[in-house]
């Protein structure tokens, strides 16, 4: 691992323990380990690391594991927080010969952190200062793969992403804020070093066994599936199944939704396919001049969430995030939640205008700035702020999916949809139909779902594949990649591992039952019931009945927490 | 869970996969619960203790090939690899316990295969298969398994013989007892054309349900579908098929909308039939004896290695075309829809059946029949003529 302290700028290499990597596997759980001396301290504290860990599949041909988590302390939930991210960046980081750098201290002035192999430079750039995500990757052109931040995460914006030089986001958590506050503008990684297969066979078997179960997966490879259409081939199922958040989740049904359905990016923008490096399912769409086209969750917060129909206008929303550094959930959640107060919710072109004010913090964005939360606290209106833990919900109406509305809550990192991403059961059938609106069940399949994840974050993969392939062929991967066996069993018992050391530091920082709480609407407002199908609002007393159920799977008191402060001491 | 573990039960029991009164399931939420025979009630408990996972069928199959093809496994293998495409696909092997092998702590030799592996088999106890987040997925790993050894064993048997003492009188008892002759007969279909919506909806549900009736598929597999206009019904993926209600997408043809992302795999196969041809109804399943005798290819000279895949041959059941293809976007959409056009049957290399009709489900379901019992007549003709006499 490459260590580097841009207070005294200094770089240096040290070895992982083999411990660790066995008990932690890399990516994500590699990272919250190496958080047990820091996870206390205030996020922009100068010793706070900031960690880019790729996992043990990284450089090989493994499919969708070109990727890398990022690891540190949310300056916006105050909770432990990672987030993985595709691209060239993690593929470079790999071939330079690095598995994890971690970078503490600050500079006064910005810099950036050039990594080649057996070289790593801290390089000035004042001349950078402000500029825009495009216009800094465009500095270091011909130089290799490019993560930065835009002027959000300069100006301490709590939900600033780092940006990948391909238009791959950190994104949610704010951790572009918490490198602004290191002075780090950028890092740039390249390399040509390759990675040793232990063995090839079992490893191209494996291989042909995922890229089969991909092809039969109508959600990957089918004709309306991501690889054709993005994550907005999910904007008309949300709309069939009334769990599209419409007005600050008013509403979980926006009548103009099919303006920026899958199909009608594809025909207005002439979308083609793009994606991360060496991922044979290529996701992620773009229009012919490279301009990155908005994910799902996107169109639908910058549409619905705020009473939106013009597509265009939410594409000009989606790229102004992306040049300024910023999550386009929170950013969209945080205008609707801030247009519900005031009475009215920003048009396209306030937007716009809005979004450069957060970034720059200026006028209302000074309290925009501080996230929905903040934002409505700070108006005396907390209730608004359709957010768990502080982090905004994405666009899966809770009351849609009884899973995602325990998941929201039992999530380390607050209401994301990824960590135990029941949308995937409980909406796409995959790998099996479960029922949205029972709570039976739910509990143990949370914990295993976030058990699993855990793991697929630490090797790194991404998400999308478990809608085709599942541990089974990923255990084989890496223990043909590692000449170590593995199994679906021990990476989910290293996946608990994972989860619950990040909930433990969660406790250690104050959180516990009162915070695994749904805003109150959800359990006091119905949804947009119709075409024969209810959107009741969540019953609060099952709800609750299941995440005591949950704490008691997880091995945790009524409250949440710990039965005693040992568990640290009993993992690797 | 205890009203799903009831259900699922009651499943292996009505498609007469597994042996009446040999059955349990457990499923473990933040307690563990368990239901049916209690020394394998207790024995799915015991192993599902022990994993991440939700649900335990453990269960006695009704017929004994998966014991065979345990007992016929060279000394040192301990696994069997499918062959067929669903559960080559899906299951990738089946690792088996020997006798010999449960001494001690069973439930741990076998929570350790089920680490890796969605079944197992256990010799003399019967299968154990595990649902990673619901009982009904053990229940369709256990329905796979079972589908598995069926079509290896029945492979097996056809190119070696019975190796095993008592194979040939198990296998005869099968042929007389186990087997029911296969018909349409006493099912009664809508007439088409079929248009109105609610129509459409209803037929499909029950067509759905008379292919996992007559056993024309095991476990989940298989899928339908109507065209009306430029809407393809079409029922969705890991939908079982004799609980089709609610599990229908109405996909546009034109792709405008992506509604249908829930849709089974097959969808692209579907649309190019509707597309190539002028059937109204397509009907797929995975009939056991067209599934073997689809891999039995008589080609001695051939360079193909990846059958499943890359084959580009139409060799014939009868008058039934055979092509290869994987399953979604892997190759089958491709190579079904032209040879289907014209005799509104085909089968696919070691999958199952694909049939159409012009009108209405019965001419469908009628063809998907007649293409079973050919492959189970000529099955038995071919083992019957290697001088298998035994199993008369």
């Amino acid at each position: 691992m490459l260590r580097v302290d841009l207070a005294e700028r200094r770089a240096w290499t040290e070895e992982i323990p083999q411990e660790l990597l066995h008990g932690y596997l890399g990516g994500r759980g590699l990272g919250v380990r190496l958080m047990r001396e820091y996870h206390g301290l205030d996020p922009f504290d100068p010793a706070m690391p900031i960690i880019f860990a790729v996992g043990p599949l990284c450089g090989t041909q493994a499919p969708t594991a070109a990727r890398l988590t990022v690891i540190s302390r949310s300056p916006l939930t105050g909770t432990i927080y990672d987030c993985s991210a595709g691209g060239r960046f993690a593929w470079r980081l790999k071939a330079a010969g690095v598995d994890l750098l971690s970078i503490t201290g600050r500079s006064a002035s910005p810099v950036a952190l050039r990594v080649t192999p057996g070289v790593a430079e801290i390089i000035d750039v004042p001349h950078l200062r402000g500029k825009s995500v495009h216009e800094t990757v465009a500095a270091f052109a011909g130089e290799g793969s490019v993560a930065a931040i835009g002027p959000a995460g300069e100006n301490g914006v709590l939900f600033a992403n780092i940006m990948m030089g391909e238009g791959n986001s950190v994104g949610r958590g704010g951790l572009g804020a918490v490198m602004g506050a290191k002075g780090l503008k950028a890092v740039v990684v390249n390399g040509d070093r390759s990675v040793a297969i232990a063995d090839r066979e079992r490893f191209d078997t494996a291989r042909q066994d995922v890229i089969r179960l991909f092809r039969a997966s109508p959600v990957i490879f089918g004709e309306l599936g991501i690889a054709e259409y993005g994550t907005p081939a999910l904007v008309d199922l949300m709309r069939q199944r009334r769990m599209a958040p419409t007005e600050n989740f008013r509403r979980t049904i926006f009548e103009e939704s099919g303006n920026y359905s899958g199909p009608a990016i594809r025909r207005d923008f002439h979308a083609k396919k793009d994606g991360c490096y060496g991922c044979p399912i290529q996701c992620k769409k773009s229009t012919p001049l490279g301009e990155h086209l908005p994910e799902y969750e996107t169109v639908s917060h910058f549409g619905a969430l705020n009473g939106i129909a013009s597509l265009s206008a939410i594409v000009r929303s989606n790229t102004l995030c992306n040049e300024l550094g910023m999550d386009t959930i929170s950013a969209a959640a945080t205008l609707s939640a801030w247009g519900e107060a005031r009475g009215r919710f920003p048009d396209g072109e306030e937007v716009q205008r809005l979004l450069s004010d957060i970034a720059f913090r200026r006028g209302d964005g000074e309290l925009l700035a501080m996230g929905s939360r903040r934002a409505a606290e700070s108006l005396g209106r907390p209730e608004l702020s359709m957010s768990v833990k502080g982090l905004e919900l994405p666009a899966y109406d809770p009351r849609g999916a009884y899973g995602m509305a325990l998941a929201y809550c039992t999530s380390n990192r607050g209401g994301c949809h990824l960590r135990a991403y029941p949308i995937s059961h409980e909406i796409l059938r995959k790998p099996i139909a479960t029922d949205r609106f029972s709570f039976s069940g739910k509990a143990r399949i949370i914990a295993i779902a976030e058990d699993t994840n855990a793991a697929v974050d630490s090797l790194v993969a991404c998400k999308f594949s478990f809608f085709g392939a599942t541990l089974e062929e990923y255990a084989e991967l890496l223990s043909a990649t590692t000449g170590v066996d593995y199994s679906p069993q021990s990476l989910k018992e290293i996946g608990s591992r994972i989860y619950l050391t990040e909930r433990y530091y969660n406790c250690a920082n104050g959180f516990s039952v009162k915070d695994d709480v749904l805003p109150q609407r959800f359990h006091a407002e119905a949804g947009s019931s119709g075409e024969g199908i209810e959107v009741p609002a969540v019953d609060r007393a099952r709800f609750d009945e299941e995440l005591q159920k949950y704490y008691r799977i997880r091995g945790l008191t009524p409250e949440g927490k710990f039965p005693d402060r040992d568990f640290l001491l009993r993992c690797p | 869970m205890r009203d799903q573990i009831v259900k699922y039960i009651s499943k292996l029991v009505s498609d007469r996969s597994a042996m009446p009164g040999e059955i349990a399931f457990a499923a473990q939420d933040d307690v563990i619960t368990a239901e049916g025979d209690p020394r394998l009630a207790k024995l799915a408990a015991d192993v599902l203790s022990r994993l991440t996972c939700l649900g335990m069928a453990a269960a006695r199959p009704s017929l004994p090939f998966a014991d065979f093809l345990v007992a016929r496994a060279p000394e040192g293998v301990s696994c069997i690899v499918p062959r067929d495409t669903e559960t080559r696909t899906f299951l990738h092997d089946i690792p088996f316990l020997r006798r010999g092998e449960l001494a001690g702590d069973p439930e741990a030799a076998i929570a350790r295969l089920l680490g890796s592996r969605k079944g197992v088999i256990v010799e003399g106890v019967g299968i154990v298969a595990s649902g990673a987040l619901t009982v009904e997925q053990a229940y369709i790993n256990w329905s796979s398994v079972f589908h598995s050894t069926f079509v290896t064993y029945l492979r097996d048997v056809l190119h070696d013989g019975f190796i095993v003492p008592g194979e040939a009188e198990a296998f005869a008892a099968f042929r007389i007892h186990w087997l029911h002759p296969l018909t349409a007969e006493g099912l009664s279909f809508r007439t088409g054309p079929l248009d109105r919506p609610d129509d459409i909806l209803a037929e499909i549900a029950t067509v759905g349900r008379y292919t996992v009736e007559r056993g024309l598929v095991d476990s989940f597999f298989g899928n339908i579908s109507c065209r009306s206009g430029e809407v393809v019904y079409i029922s969705q993926t890991a939908a079982s098929l004799d609980a089709l209600a609610g599990c229908i997408d109405p996909v546009p043809m034109d792709n405008s909308s992506t509604f249908g992302i829930t849709a089974s795999s097959e969808l692209l196969a579907h649309r190019r039939i509707y597309e190539l041809s002028t059937a109204a109804t397509i009907l797929h399943g995975h009939p056991r004896f067209a599934v073997v005798m689809s891999m039995e290819c008589e080609e001695t000279r051939c360079g193909v290695t990846d059958c499943w895949k890359d084959c580009d041959r139409v060799r014939f059941l009868g008058d039934t075309p055979v092509v290869a293809g994987e399953i979604g976007a892997g190759g089958l959409a491709k190579r079904v829809p032209p040879v289907i056009v014209g005799p509104r049957r085909a089968v696919v290399y070691g999958h199952g059946v694909f049939t159409a009709g012009d009108k209405d489900f019965a001419e469908a379901f009628r063809a998907m029949v007649e293409v079973e019992n050919w492959c189970r007549e000529e099955y038995f003709r071919r083992l019957d003529g290697m001088g298998a006499a035994a199993v008369e």
